[in-house]
C-alpha cells in the first residue's frame, strides 16, 4: 500500500501543493488549462542520524566520567589519581526496540512565498529550502539545515521574512536566520520561554508594524510577547479550558485570532484588547461523528466506558473571506464557520464529510481552496486528499482536482520504494490527542 | 516510594494525624475565626508528620488547582479578614510573593513587618503547603483577639507555569526567591526558578520598583542567579548598601527555616535584590 500523506501545504493562490509523505517532501504544480497536477520537485530525509546519536552518546559519557572523576577529587582531596579507562559503549537498537519514525513535521513558507520550511524529526533540525521553479527537475534546493536542542513543534516568520521562530516541545522559541550558514548547538538562547510543551506559534502585526508574537502551549496558556523585545510579555489571553492545539490569525478581522485544543470550544479573541470575543461549543456539533477513537485511554476511562475525549486539531482561515475551517482528530468532518469580523462571533455555516478520517487541513489563502489529506488505509490505494473549494456562495468538494491529484500520485509513487509500505510500518498519524493532561504526579 | 507507603496504612500515627488536621483545615481555612469563640489554644503542626520528598518536578503534570485567570482568583477564602462585608469585594490585592515558600518561616515573620499588605507564600509540594496551612490556621486561632497572621497564606502552585494564571500585570511589589532547588546538573537547569525566559514573567508580574529578592547558600547557583537577573533588560541589580538598610533582607536573613538551618551549619548565605526597571519604549 501507499503510506497515507501526513500534511500538506499550499501557495497563496493555490497553484503550488507540497506534502509530506513519511521522510519525504514532494510538491506538485496545478495546470489549469491541462486540468491536471504535475510534479516539480521533491525532498529526501536521508540524513542518518546514528552518528549524531553516537556523538551525543560520547559527549554525554565524556561529560559524566568528567563528573566523576571531578567529585572522586573532591572527597579525596585529590589523592586519587587513578585514571577511568572505560570506553564509551554506544546503544545499538536492536530486536525490541521502538521504531524510528523520520517525520518532517510544520511546514511553513516564508510571507513572500520564496522559501519552503520545515523541521525534521531525525535529527531535530530546522530545513530551509529555496524554491527555484525555473529548475525543471527540482524546485526545492536545500539552503540549510540547523540541528536544534529540542524537538520544534511549529515555525513561523517575522514580517520581514528574515527570521524563523521555531517553537519547540520544551517551551522554548529560537530565532533563526533565513540565510545560511549553521549556529552550534551551544550557541543557540532561546529568545521566549513557557514552562510547558509548545504547539503552535503566529506573529501578529500591530497598526504601526511593530511585531507580536503570539505562542500556544499545553497548560492553556496563549501568551503575547513583543519582537524583537522578547522580555517584555504584552499580555496573556486567559479563557482556554484545556490544553491549545492551533493558533489561526486572519487578515480579514481588525485583531482577531481565533484558536481550538482540547476543550471541544473554538474560541475567537481581540489580541490587542486580550478579550475573549466568542467561543463555540462545538460538542453537538461533533458528536454524531464521534467514535471508538475518541474514548479516553483505558487508564483514564471512567466505569461505564462512556468518557469521551476529543480536539480541535487545526483552525485555519482565508485571505479574503470571513469564513475559519477547522477540524476534529480522527474524524470525517470538515467544519467551516463564519465569522462576523467586527465582533468576532463564530457561526456553524457548512459541514462536509469525507470518506475517511481526516489527517491534515490547510488552505490556499486567496484562492478560497481546503486541501485535506485522508487517512485512506483501508481504501486500496485511493482518495489520499480531497480539496474543497468555494464557488461565491457556499463550500463544495472539488471532484476534479481530487481526481487529478489521485491520478498524478498512484503514478508518481507506483515504484517509490520509500512510499510503499506494510500496513503495520505506517507512520503514527495523529499527535493531538496525547498533549491532554492527566495530572498523574500528585507529589 | 519509602515515607509515603504508611498513607495507606490506617494504623499509622501519621496517617491519623493527617486526616485529623485535613478535616480541620476544611472546616477552619475559610473561615473568619471568632475572638470571642476561641478561647482555646491550639497547638502548631508538628513537621515530622509532614514528611515529603525533599523535590517536586516542576515540568510534570500535577493535580493542581489554579483559577482561569487572575480575574476569577477567590482571594476572599484566603484573607477573610480584607473582604468589604458590604460589598463582598477585596479590600486589598496580594502584593509580595514568597515563591517556593517551604515551611512558611518567611511568610510569618514578613506577616507583623508588613501588617497592611497581603503576602502569598507558594509552593509546589502538598505535604509542606498543608503545614504551612495548619501553621496559619493555628496561629491565625491562637492570635484571634489582635487578628494577626491574616495577611498571610499559602497556595499549592507550579509557579514556573501558572504564575499568570494568579496575578495581573504589574501586581506585586515584591518577590522572594528563599533557598531554591539548585538543581546542579547542567541538564536541570531550566528546572531552576531564575532562568532567562521566566524572568521575563516575573517582570510582567512586577510593577516598576518591585524588587526580586534571593538568597541561597549554594555559591555556583548565586552566580547563575545573579548573571541572569542582571542580563535581564529589566532587572538592575541593588546595592549591598541597600540590602543592609532593608527590612526583608534582614528577615530574609533570618527567617527561613533553610536560612536556619544554614546558620547552624554555619555555611555561607549569598544574598542578591534586584529592582524591576520600567519597560522602555516599545520598538
Amino acid at each position: 500500500m501507499i503510506h497515507p500523506i501526513q500534511s500538506s501545504l499550499a501557495t497563496k493562490d493555490g497553484t503550488v501543493l507540497f506534502f509530506v509523505v513519511k521522510n519525504t517532501i514532494h510538491t506538485l504544480r496545478w495546470e489549469e488549462g491541462r486540468g491536471e497536477f504535475v510534479a516539480i520537485g521533491m525532498w529526501v530525509d536521508d540524513a542518518d542520524n546514528s552518528d549524531t546519536i553516537k556523538a551525543k552518546v560520547r559527549e554525554e559519557q565524556q561529560r559524566q566520567l568528567a563528573e566523576n572523576e571531578a567529585k572522586r577529587q573532591k572527597t579525596n582531596d585529590g589523592n586519587s589519581n587513578k585514571p577511568s579507562i572505560k570506553e564509551a559503549k554506544v546503544p545499538v537498537p536492536g530486536q525490541g526496540a521502538p521504531p524510528v519514525f523520520k517525520h518532517i513535521r510544520n511546514m511553513a513558507l516564508s510571507r513572500d512565498e520564496t522559501l519552503l520550511m520545515a523541521c525534521t524529526d531525525s535529527d531535530k533540525a530546522l530545513v530551509v529550502f529555496e524554491l527555484d521553479y525555473t529548475n525543471a527537475e527540482n524546485c526545492l534546493k536545500l539552503r540549510k539545515r540547523q540541528p536544534l536542542p529540542k524537538r520544534p513543534n511549529a515555525l513561523t516568520t517575522t514580517t520581514d521574512d528574515k527570521t524563523v521562530l521555531v517553537a519547540d516541545k520544551f517551551g522554548d522559541v529560537y530565532a533563526l536566520s533565513t540565510k545560511e550558514g549553521v549556529v552550534q548547538e551551544a550557541a543557540l538562547e532561546p529568545i521566549l520561554g513557557h514552562v510547558s510543551l509548545l504547539t503552535d506559534i503566529v506573529v501578529a502585526k500591530e497598526a504601526d508594524g511593530k511585531q507580536l508574537i503570539i505562542t500556544a502551549d499545553r497548560d492553556e496558556h496563549i501568551r503575547i510577547t513583543h519582537y524583537p523585545q522578547t522580555f517584555v510579555i504584552n499580555k496573556w489571553l486567559y479563557g482556554s479550558k484545556q490544553f491549545v492545539s492551533t493558533l489561526c490569525l486572519p487578515s480579514w478581522g481588525p485583531n482577531l485570532l481565533f484558536s481550538g485544543g482540547g476543550d471541544s470550544l473554538v474560541h475567537s479573541w481581540n489580541w490587542e484588547s486580550g478579550k475573549l470575543l466568542d467561543s463555540l461549543d462545538i460538542s453537538e456539533i461533533v458528536e454524531p461523528y464521534l467514535g471508538d477513537a475518541q474514548l479516553a485511554p483505558e487508564k483514564f476511562q471512567n466505569e461505564t466506558n462512556s468518557l469521551i475525549e476529543y480536539a480541535v486539531a487545526k483552525v485555519v482561515t482565508f485571505a479574503n473571506i470571513p469564513y475559519i475551517a477547522f477540524f476534529v482528530e480522527q474524524t470525517k468532518v470538515v467544519l467551516i464557520c463564519r465569522v462576523d469580523p467586527d465582533i468576532g462571533a463564530i457561526t456553524l455555516a457548512q459541514k462536509i464529510e469525507m470518506p475517511f478520517n481526516i489527517i491534515s487541513l490547510s488552505s490556499a489563502l486567496s484562492a478560497n481552496l481546503l486541501t485535506l489529506t485522508l487517512d485512506n488505509r483501508d481504501s486500496d490505494d485511493s482518495r489520499f486528499a480531497a480539496f474543497i473549494s468555494y464557488d461565491g456562495t457556499e463550500f463544495l468538494v472539488d471532484a476534479e482536482k481530487n481526481n487529478a491529484f489521485e491520478k498524478c500520485v498512484l503514478h508518481k509513487f507506483e515504484n517509490d520504494p520509500i512510499v510503499n509500505v506494510e500496513p503495520r510500518d505506517v507512520y503514527p498519524l495523529y499527535h493531538i490527542a496525547s498533549l491532554r493532561k492527566r495530572g498523574e504526579h500528585f507529589s | 516510594m519509602k515515607a509515603g507507603m504508611s498513607l495507606d496504612d490506617p494504623s499509622s500515627k501519621r496517617q491519623a494525624y493527617r486526616l485529623k488536621k485535613e478535616e480541620n483545615r476544611k472546616e477552619l481555612k475559610h473561615v473568619k475565626i471568632d475572638a470571642k469563640a476561641s478561647s482555646e489554644k491550639m497547638d502548631l503542626p508538628r513537621k515530622r508528620f509532614y514528611r515529603q520528598r525533599a523535590h517536586s518536578n516542576p515540568f510534570s503534570d500535577h493535580q493542581l488547582e489554579y483559577p482561569l485567570s487572575p480575574d476569577e482568583m477567590d482571594w476572599d477564602r484566603l484573607y477573610p479578614h480584607f473582604v468589604d462585608e458590604a460589598t463582598g469585594a477585596m479590600t486589598k490585592e496580594v502584593t509580595i510573593a514568597d515563591i517556593g515558600c517551604g515551611f512558611g518561616g518567611l511568610l510569618i515573620d514578613l506577616s507583623p513587618a508588613f501588617a497592611d499588605k497581603l503576602i502569598l507564600g507558594m509552593e509546589i509540594r502538598v505535604q509542606v503547603t498543608n503545614y504551612v496551612e495548619d501553621r496559619i490556621i493555628a496561629l491565625r486561632t491562637n492570635h484571634a483577639e489582635t487578628n494577626a497572621y491574616q495577611n498571610i497564606n499559602v497556595l499549592r502552585a507550579n509557579s514556573m507555569k501558572f504564575l499568570p494564571n494568579f496575578f495581573h500585570k504589574a501586581q506585586l511589589e515584591k518577590m522572594f526567591f528563599c533557598f531554591p532547588d539548585p538543581h546542579f546538573k547542567q541538564r536541570k537547569h531550566k528546572a531552576r526558578i531564575i532562568t532567562n525566559t521566566l524572568l521575563s514573567e516575573y517582570a510582567y508580574v512586577l510593577k516598576e520598583g518591585g524588587v526580586v529578592y534571593t538568597i541561597t547558600d549554594v555559591l555556583d547557583l548565586h552566580e547563575w542567579m545573579v548573571k541572569h537577573l542582571e542580563e535581564h533588560p529589566l532587572f538592575e541589580r541593588l546595592s549591598t548598601e541597600w540590602e543592609d538598610q532593608d527590612e526583608c533582607v534582614e528577615i530574609m536573613r533570618n527567617a527561613t527555616e533553610e536560612g536556619k538551618k544554614v546558620e547552624r551549619k554555619k555555611g555561607a548565605k549569598y544574598v542578591a535584590c534586584f529592582t524591576r526597571l520600567p519597560t522602555p519604549e516599545i520598538v
